[in-house]
């Protein structure tokens, strides 16, 4: 009954939200002048600009061209993108598919090995492996990505040559079908092994970078939960009823330090999304963060807009997944409001 | 009988009240030394912002704008321990260690300007939702809920991009996009310590709400902003490099992202130097504010520890 009262009232304010994010991606379209630029060319008469800015409504009052712009928005009219000369909506998905292989792959590695880092480190408090820990924690945290792209790049593209960079060999990727975009999965479903193993290999590289800072993320929180969960009087109990201590760590402890830690997975989506922008331009992976980071430098103010109020909107829409995850883990969350 | 001690009175509590925070600040600054990689981050930021300040003296300008890079057209690409280019230089003959040194400069002056203008936007909203409450407390916070659903680097990176690439505007999208953290923050604290006793006994005596802000609110909820602060004196640097590492700074001035850039098209003929150090340099400055500001919370608030 009240999980269920707390999920309504986040559900209401996410579109709330939503709105408030679309406002700011407008506004800040409208920051540099009137967005006729794009349409303009050499040679039009002023009746035909004119022309123009009725067709495109950039003649009524802001409020008008913002219900406009989002009712282009809700029914997938994205408008024009000069940098992938094609209408963004066509382009988004294919992209959009590429980011996420590399995303949710990042997230996997970042999940289960973070988890195990930070047990393996709260387990051991102020020993040297938490020690070692908290340093490539905190190194994670500080790392520039782009910094740690460019060092495996040197090591093992230029150096030792074991990975390539791009998201494909083209010949091997011309030989299957793509239904689903996700060449791991197209690989898999044509039956392709070679394909498969080609999909993979150009994975790492970029997944290492990315998979680095969600690592560090979730290793320091799940180290700093489990040193509480230690300290609570279940743990003696445990203890004291003679449970070994692997199992009182695995049974109890971790199980419950694993509750907080799964706010920060949340965070840590967020900081792959932004990554990606970075490890998308280093190994030249075709995907929706690279598309930003041109459009960006080439003024393209519709991938823009569209890029950030997609990336808002997923960033709202894991975090309260994750949000509401985490009230039904922990009962207190709900109570205590 | 209370055993009162001699002299007059208002001098001996204010001698008292400076010792007792003058002792504090001693006891404090102990408990940071104890911690080893506290140490590491203060001695990391004191380097770098050595670096910074001295930057004339160990590189010494050869252009009219010292925060341009310098080009020895007659050594392009060198490597690493050539003469005249100890760090080697870029493909355009960019000195890799004028860049280093000047770069810690451009980062103080980013990190300065970006932090003092959001604390103090975000302390001054805060304190008003915090204060006041209510409508205004509501309209606020909502706003800052909606800055806070776009992700920072993203957000940042559109905001240049409308703005145009250039330093100038690096910094005032890092500005609008900063603040709101502090906002949330000192939003929190404040209505915490409002219900303090002293608050109401300070009211009782009569002060005006703005001397009980500053004399008993102010001081009272600041840590928490301070430890943000000093983690953001290091993000800043890291977001702010990323942002001109993408290119939305002007190619050529001494900055370590814009090197790291100029760098790139190097590594695949096996030039590694162009690249590495200037990133480096990113990751050290982050990593000294992010080792120290870690230990000055784990001293000024124990019970968060490491957690967040």
């Amino acid at each position: 009954m009240q999980i269920r009262d707390y999920i309504l009232r986040r559900l209401m304010v996410l579109p709330v939200l939503i709105i408030g994010v679309s406002i700011i991606v407008f506004a800040l379209t409208r920051v540099g002048g009137s967005p006729i630029g794009v349409y303009l060319q050499t040679g039009m008469t002023q009746e035909e600009v004119t022309e123009l800015e009725e067709r495109f409504h950039l003649d009524d009052p802001l409020p008008v061209q913002y219900a406009y712009w989002a009712g282009g928005v809700l029914t997938g009219e994205l408008g024009w993108s000069g940098v992938a000369a094609a209408p963004v909506t066509d382009v988004f998905l294919p992209k959009l598919a590429a980011t996420m292989e590399l995303a949710v792959s990042a997230a996997l590695v970042a999940v289960v090995l973070g988890i195990a880092l930070g047990t393996f480190a709260g387990a051991r408090r102020n020993r040297l492996p938490d020690h070692i820990t908290r340093v490539f924690s905190i190194s994670g945290a500080a790392m520039p990505l782009f910094w740690f792209a460019i060092l495996l790049l040197i090591v093992f593209w230029v150096y030792l040559g074991w990975f390539p960079i791009g998201r494909s060999d083209p010949n091997i990727f011309a030989r299957i079908d793509h239904p689903t975009n996700l060449y791991t999965i197209d690989s898999l479903l044509a039956g392709d092994f070679g394909a498969f193993k080609d999909a993979i290999w150009h994975l790492i590289l970029p997944a290492a970078t990315l998979g680095y800072g969600a690592t560090a993320i979730i290793a320091r929180m799940m180290r700093s939960s489990l040193v509480e969960e230690l300290q609570e009087d279940y743990v003696d109990a445990a203890r004291a009823k003679g449970l070994p201590e692997r199992l009182v760590l695995r049974r109890h402890a971790r199980r419950n330090a694993l509750i907080p830690t799964v706010t920060v997975i949340g965070l840590s989506f967020g900081f792959l999304l932004q990554g990606s922008v970075v490890a998308e331009i280093i190994f030249r992976w075709p995907g929706l963060g690279r598309w930003m980071a041109d459009s960006v430098l080439r003024g393209d103010q519709a991938t823009i807009m569209a890029y950030v109020l997609f990336t808002s909107v997923l960033f709202l829409v894991v975090n309260l997944g994750v949000d509401v995850i985490y009230a039904y883990l922990d009962r207190r969350v709900v109570l205590g409001e | 009988m209370v055993d009162v001690p001699a002299g007059p009175l208002p001098t001996r509590v204010a001698d008292s009240a400076l010792r007792v925070r003058a002792r504090r600040g001693g006891e404090l600054l102990l408990a940071l030394l104890k911690n080893p990689t506290t140490v590491a981050g203060l001695v990391f930021i004191v380097l770098l912002l050595g670096m910074a300040v001295f930057a004339p003296l160990i590189t010494e300008p050869n252009t009219p704008d010292a925060y341009q890079m310098p080009r020895d057209w007659g050594a392009l690409a060198v490597p690493p321990g050539s003469p005249g280019h100890p760090l080697g230089t870029t493909n355009v003959g960019g000195d890799v260690l004028y860049g280093l040194v000047w770069g810690a400069r451009t980062s103080l002056r980013l990190s300065v300007i970006v932090v003092s203008l959001t604390v103090f936007i975000g302390v001054t909203v805060g304190s008003i939702a915090g204060f006041k409450g209510g409508k205004v407390d509501e309209i606020l916070m909502r706003i800052v809920d909606v800055f806070l659903s776009i992700p920072e680097l993203i957000f940042a990176l559109a905001i240049a991009a409308v703005l145009g690439p250039s330093f100038r505007n690096i910094i005032l999208a890092l500005a609008v996009v900063f603040w709101v953290k502090y906002a949330r923050i000192m939003r929190a604290q404040i209505i915490h310590v409002k219900e303090n006793e002293y608050v109401d006994a300070a009211r009782v005596i009569g002060d005006s709400s703005w001397r009980i802000y500053f004399k008993d609110i102010l001081p009272n909820s600041i840590t928490p902003v301070v430890v943000q602060a000093t983690l953001d004196m290091g993000n800043i640097v890291l977001v702010g490099a990323t942002l001109s590492f993408i290119g939305l700074s002007e190619a050529g001035i001494a900055e370590w992202g814009v090197l790291v850039s100029e760098g790139q098209s190097g590594i695949s003929a096996g030039r590694w130097w162009a690249s590495t150090f200037p990133g480096m340099m990113v990751f050290l400055w982050a990593l000294g504010f992010n080792l120290f500001g870690d230990g000055l919370r784990d001293v000024l608030d124990p019970k968060t520890e490491t957690s967040r």
